[in-house]
């Protein structure tokens, strides 16, 4: 069996002509928070929608638990948690009379109903219909129903969309406690970089249905390590000497860019610089946040802070 | 399945489907209790080789238009539970095959109908027996009309949950069910092979079984297409 929870391998889906999920290879370790990243229209919720069996693929296959989806789907939607875009639910029935009708369904204990409530807080109001629920308690409804089930894995696409600061802050407190205090892997979805940034162990960049990058929150912030930025006069003249001396260097808006280099390196750099008689007027260390990077990896148009 | 049904039966909970299941055939008695009491005697003097048939006969005429318009309204508002706030992805993506989703949805439909007609027998004798027309009901026969048509309207039954749940726009399955309503008022004339003939159980043969026997072929026909259909669709 494989150390993946989801192993989703070439996982392709049309729409007409246009590929919206492209040949994507999604891997999501257990106990992990997967932020799954990407700029509106990406095709981030057609991929968790393949997942959850809703959309077929139009290629490629998808493994949960170690099972093809195509032949044990209901054997691995029993492991899953999920809440899809917009909460769904049925607005004439109350908050307790929803989750008995997924709870039938499942064929869990009562008991389980009030343990969902509370979770999200939700048990002082459980017996009011839905449709006078403000969104965030409706979001927090659709969580409650997701984890009815006690599932090993929660699937969630976009769960703070709508919500205001402090509903965000209590989702994603919500989600972060799941992994530590039920052991659950969590996916989820996001057009925002400082929410996957805030509670994501692991993430994946979706970008015109491409995975970009895929690896630990910590690898993408060593992305955003330094550059040094050397200001001189001359910048052509002083970047062609470096050339000729073996240095490569980024010319950009009149400054030099030393990208990634050790110390070693930018001293050797310096000092080459100061031997040609350049006059360096500046050395600076240049960060790049995590939005820059998102930015640089998804192209300009996709940009979202 | 049971779990599914009971799901579906808490759905419907609150909503007006069981109110409107009462109010057809309550309406239909409602109907032929004034009927009869405006004009008794000519209609007593009309049928009074058989009073008892003759009411069933009156009510039949009743019953087939309110079945169809019925069943129409009926499997829109079940549909509608999921299509309102999209709760099919949610239905959809738990641990149930889509094939009995749809299936319980179809089975609904068809229990809460079939307590309609069931409604429509208890009626039709109270007001018999409040017309004092006699306690020597031939029930056999009341069944028969109560329960024949309802089950040669089977494919339209069957063509109507497809529509409804296939469909989030609900305008399409409303107005072929109310088209198919009012052509079916005309309907007694038609060849013998149009499904909309089947539920007046009149045929060439003068054996309404067949048109039943038709009918429940043909809606299992059509139920079962619409069952793969579904199955094979992305959830929208
Ligand atoms: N049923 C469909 N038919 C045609 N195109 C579709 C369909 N569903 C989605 N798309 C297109 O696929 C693309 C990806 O959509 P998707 O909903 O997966 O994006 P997303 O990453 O979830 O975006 P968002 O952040 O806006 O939710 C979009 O361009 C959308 O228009
Ligand atoms: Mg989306």
């Amino acid at each position: 069996m494989s150390e993946f929870i989801i192993e989703t391998k070439n996982l392709t889906k049309k729409f007409g002509a246009t590929r919206v999920v492209n040949h994507v290879d999604l891997k999501v370790k257990k106990g992990e928070i997967y932020g799954f990243l990407g700029p509106n229209g990406a095709g981030k919720t057609t991929t968790i929608r393949m997942l959850l069996g809703l959309a077929r693929p139009s290629k490629g296959s998808i493994h949960m638990f170690g099972k093809d989806i195509r032949k044990e789907k209901l054997a691995i939607l029993r492991k899953v948690g999920s809440l899809v875009e917009y909460p769904s639910y049925y607005g004439h029935l109350t908050a307790r009379e929803n989750l008995e009708a997924v709870r039938v369904l499942l064929d869990v204990p009562k008991s389980r109903i009030d343990e969902v409530l509370s979770i999200v807080r939700l048990t002082k109001d459980a017996k009011r219909p839905v449709k006078g629920f403000s969104l965030g308690m409706k979001q927090r409804l659709g969580i409650a129903t997701a984890l009815l089930g006690n599932p090993e894995l929660l699937i969630l696409d976009e769960p703070t969309n709508g919500l205001d600061p402090s509903g965000i802050l209590e989702m994603r407190e919500l989600i972060k406690s799941m992994p530590k205090e039920h052991g659950i892997t969590i996916v989820v979805s996001s057009h925002l970089l400082s929410e996957v940034d805030q509670m994501a162990t692991q993430v994946g960049i979706i970008t015109k249905g491409r995975i970009i990058f895929q690896d630990s929150i910590q690898k993408l912030r060593e992305q955003a390590s330094s550059s040094i930025k050397l200001t001189v006069n001359d910048v052509e003249a002083a970047w062609k000497t470096l050339l000729s001396n073996g240095y490569t260097t980024d010319l950009v808006q009149n400054n030099i860019y030393i990208d990634r280099g050790t110390d070693d390196q930018v001293a050797a750099i310096v000092k080459s610089l100061v031997e040609h008689d350049f006059s360096i007027y500046r050395v600076e260390e240049q960060k790049k946040s995590l939005e820059e990077i998102f930015l640089e990896l998804t192209g300009k148009e996709g940009g979202l802070l | 399945m049971t779990r599914i049904m009971l799901s579906e039966f808490i759905k419907i909970k609150r909503k007006l489907i069981l109110f409107l299941v009462v109010l057809g055939p309550l309406g239909v008695v409602g109907l032929q209790a004034v009927n009869f009491g405006l004009r008794y005697d000519w209609l007593t003097s009309q049928y009074k080789e058989d009073l008892w048939g003759g009411l069933i006969g009156e009510v039949t005429m009743l019953s087939v238009p309110t079945i169809l318009i019925g069943l129409t309204i009926l499997t829109s508002m079940i549909a509608n539970i999921e299509h309102q706030t999209n709760a099919w992805k949610q239905l959809l993506s738990l641990p149930v095959s889509k094939m009995k989703v749809f299936a319980g949805k179809a089975l609904l439909s068809f229990v809460l109908l079939f307590m309609a007609c069931l409604l429509l027998v208890v009626g039709t004798i109270i007001l018999g027996i409040s017309l004092k027309f006699g306690a020597n009901i031939p029930i056999l026969y009341l069944l028969k009309m109560c329960f024949f048509p309802f089950l040669a309207a089977m494919p339209f039954l069957a063509l109507q949950t497809w529509l409804a749940i296939s469909m989030k726009n609900q305008a399409i399955p409303l107005t072929t069910g109310i088209l198919g309503t009012i052509v079916s008022m005309y309907a007694t004339g038609f060849p013998d092979w149009m499904p909309l003939k089947w539920p007046w159980l009149v045929n060439e043969w003068e054996k309404p079984i067949y048109s039943v026997l038709l009918g429940i072929v043909t809606g299992l026909g059509i139920n079962l297409l619409s069952l793969i259909d579904f199955s094979r669709r992305d959830v929208k």
